[in-house]
């Protein structure tokens, strides 16, 4: 038994944990599958992958490309950590399309005739937010970037250490 | 075949994983979010399902092969009023505000995926199989339903058997990963104090420990946000997303609040504009059967001892008249404020029907297809006095697209069930 467990690699709870929780998955599953087993296991794939595998490497070279683009070009960039100025409206956009895609983009061909509703707002609302957010966050650096230089001259100045982050190499990562 | 004990170049690599306030500390603050919300999402779902009371037969039943996962199920209540409104309200607004903690969490444990070796030991196998389940399961949850409520059904079957056992799939895979990981997250929320982190800025945000745990780059950049910014991006973008959906809950002038929501758009105006799902002619309708040609039958499940009785829209309006207030909540999340619905107290029909107590009752709509053509109500939901055969809403008769010439409209009942261009009533005994 020990030898068992040992080759097992934890303890008999953690087994029965185990086989508790693929008991009631496997019950369910039974039932989720049979009508169309492969577009459900491919869904399922692609629910553990999706993020991972591809939302994930695409919002990483979207923040490194931004984060090179403006150290390239800014040679005298602001001593604030900028970079979360742009970042924050972009993801907080880019969730907002994520969910509403369908919508945004017009797919639910049936939606107008069954709702009496139009598919033509959410575009222009997501639009709309996505350009609120970059105006606030452009508003909220500017104010960032005053009170640094004022309290710079008044010989403060601990919220406006130099971006470290600008000196290292870039992550891509938060 | 063996593999090496270092782990190759890349990914597999601690050293891969840059981020400087990756940790157990911020993954256990984000799994604290989901840990209190996830139950509510299944509690509010298992209510829904229990709403639709599937045990009354076959027409209500979306998942006949539910077997010991409807354990649960009771006879829905009929008040408050608000009951179905106020669950799906919560259900489908948390759910879309949780999907900014859900990607911050994914985000948080990404370097998990590449583990090294990627399977240590039998136990080590079943843990990742689970993980398989938890993930998956979120986001397939996630996916279906926020699909759903935008009516795109690209999923890979019917929405209805597809998000609950799924849900049971996912919970599954819930419970273990909690059971698993409770002791880790109670010891790095201990670790670290909130309120010192929520005074750290960037300038003095230092990583982790790497002995704190795996997910500790052992190679850190230099941090470009605080981990108190992480939260607050977090936590802004759940906000986001609940403020500019909530409206199509909430109703009257805040719908107009929810800016990337299906339902919150005005309709065009007019007492009785307000929010639908179906359309006399999306349901193919025919004005000729729904106009002045239009009967209702009255019937008993034992037809030997009463023939059925046919009732013209005049006759039904010479009835008692009663006034109910009542919304319209739909399990898509949308709800609309209470309505005065006006018609013929569903019990007085039974009394008709020769059925003065009924266990249950069959309704069918002159609809064509689709699910909800019929559905079975329950015996407390035909006795309630505010469950009408509605035939005028807001002083005014049903327009087509609300159900005209009559509909059924029950407090707390999921929108669906309330069958629109009744065609007959079958009283159960």
């Amino acid at each position: 038994m020990r030898r068992l467990l040992r080759w097992y690699g934890a303890s008999p709870l953690h087994l029965l944990t185990m086989l508790g929780c693929f008991a009631l998955a496997g019950y369910a599953a039974a039932e989720l599958l049979p009508d169309n087993a492969v577009g459900i296991v491919v869904w399922f794939t692609g629910a553990v992958i999706g993020h991972d595998l591809i939302l994930m490497p695409l919002y990483s070279v979207a923040d490194r490309s931004a984060m090179a683009v403006f150290r390239h070009r800014l040679p005298s960039r602001p001593a604030v950590p900028w970079i979360n100025y742009l970042r924050v409206p972009a993801a907080l956009s880019g969730m907002l399309l994520l969910i509403w895609f369908p919508l945004i983009l017009r797919l639910p061909a049936r939606f107008p005739a069954t709702t009496t509703l139009s598919l033509d707002p959410y575009l222009w609302h997501w639009l709309a937010v996505t350009g609120t957010l970059f105006l606030l966050s452009a508003g909220a650096l500017a104010v960032r970037l005053r009170t640094c230089r004022s309290g710079k001259r008044k010989g403060r100045g601990p919220r406006c250490s130099p971006h470290r982050a600008d000196r290292s190499a870039e992550t891509g990562e938060l | 075949m063996k593999l090496p004990a270092a782990p190759p170049p890349g990914p597999f690599r601690r050293s891969f994983w840059r981020s400087p306030i990756r940790g157990p500390w911020l993954t256990s603050v984000f799994g604290l979010v989901l840990l209190a919300s996830i139950p509510v999402m299944f509690v509010t779902g298992l209510l829904s399902y229990a709403a639709y009371n599937p045990d009354l037969g076959s027409v209500n039943d979306l998942t006949p092969g539910k077997g010991l996962l409807g354990f649960y199920l009771f006879s829905w209540p009929t008040h408050p009023v608000w009951l179905y409104r106020l669950n799906q309200g919560v259900h489908v607004t948390l759910g879309l505000a949780l999907v900014s903690i859900l990607l911050f969490k994914l985000w948080s444990v990404l370097p998990k995926l590449f583990e090294w070796p990627p399977l240590r030991s039998p136990a080590h196998a079943l843990e990742r199989l689970s993980l398989f389940l938890l993930v998956g399961g979120a986001v397939f949850e996630f996916v279906t339903g926020i699909l759903n409520i935008q009516t795109w059904y690209k999923f890979p079957g019917s929405f209805y058997p597809l998000h609950f056992y799924g849900a049971w799939v996912f919970m599954a895979g819930f419970v273990v990963h909690v059971a698993l990981k409770l002791p880790t997250m109670i010891r790095a929320l201990r670790s670290r104090s909130l309120i010192r982190e929520l005074r750290t800025n960037l300038a003095r945000t230092r990583p982790e420990r790497p002995e704190a745990g795996d997910l500790v780059s052992t190679a850190p950049a230099e941090p470009t946000i605080s981990r108190r910014g992480v939260l607050a991006f977090a936590g802004a973008g759940s906000a986001l997303i609940a403020l500019l959906s909530v409206g199509q809950s909430l109703g009257g002038p805040l719908r107009r609040t929810a800016l990337l929501a299906p339902h919150g758009q005005d309709a065009s105006g007019g007492p009785d504009d307000f929010q639908i799902n179906q359309t006399a002619a999306s349901a193919r309708i025919r004005a000729a059967e729904s106009g002045a040609a239009w009967r209702l039958t009255l019937g008993s499940d034992n037809q030997v001892s009463s023939a059925p009785v046919v009732l013209r829209r005049a006759d039904l309006l010479r009835m008692d008249q009663h006034t109910a207030n009542l919304p319209i909540a739909c399990v898509e999340g949308w709800s609309t404020d209470d309505q005065a619905w006006t018609g013929v107290r569903l019990r007085d029909l039974a009394r008709l029907a020769g059925v003065p107590r009924p266990s249950s009752v069959l309704v069918q709509s002159l609809e064509r297809g689709g699910a909800f053509r019929q559905a079975v109500l329950s015996h407390g939901q035909i006795m309630d006095p505010d469950s009408l055969l509605a035939l005028r809403v807001n002083g005014m008769d049903l327009s087509s697209d609300h159900g005209y010439p009559a509909r059924v409209i029950v407090p707390a009942s999921p929108g669906v069930h309330n069958t629109k261009w009744v065609a007959s009533l079958i009283f159960r005994r």
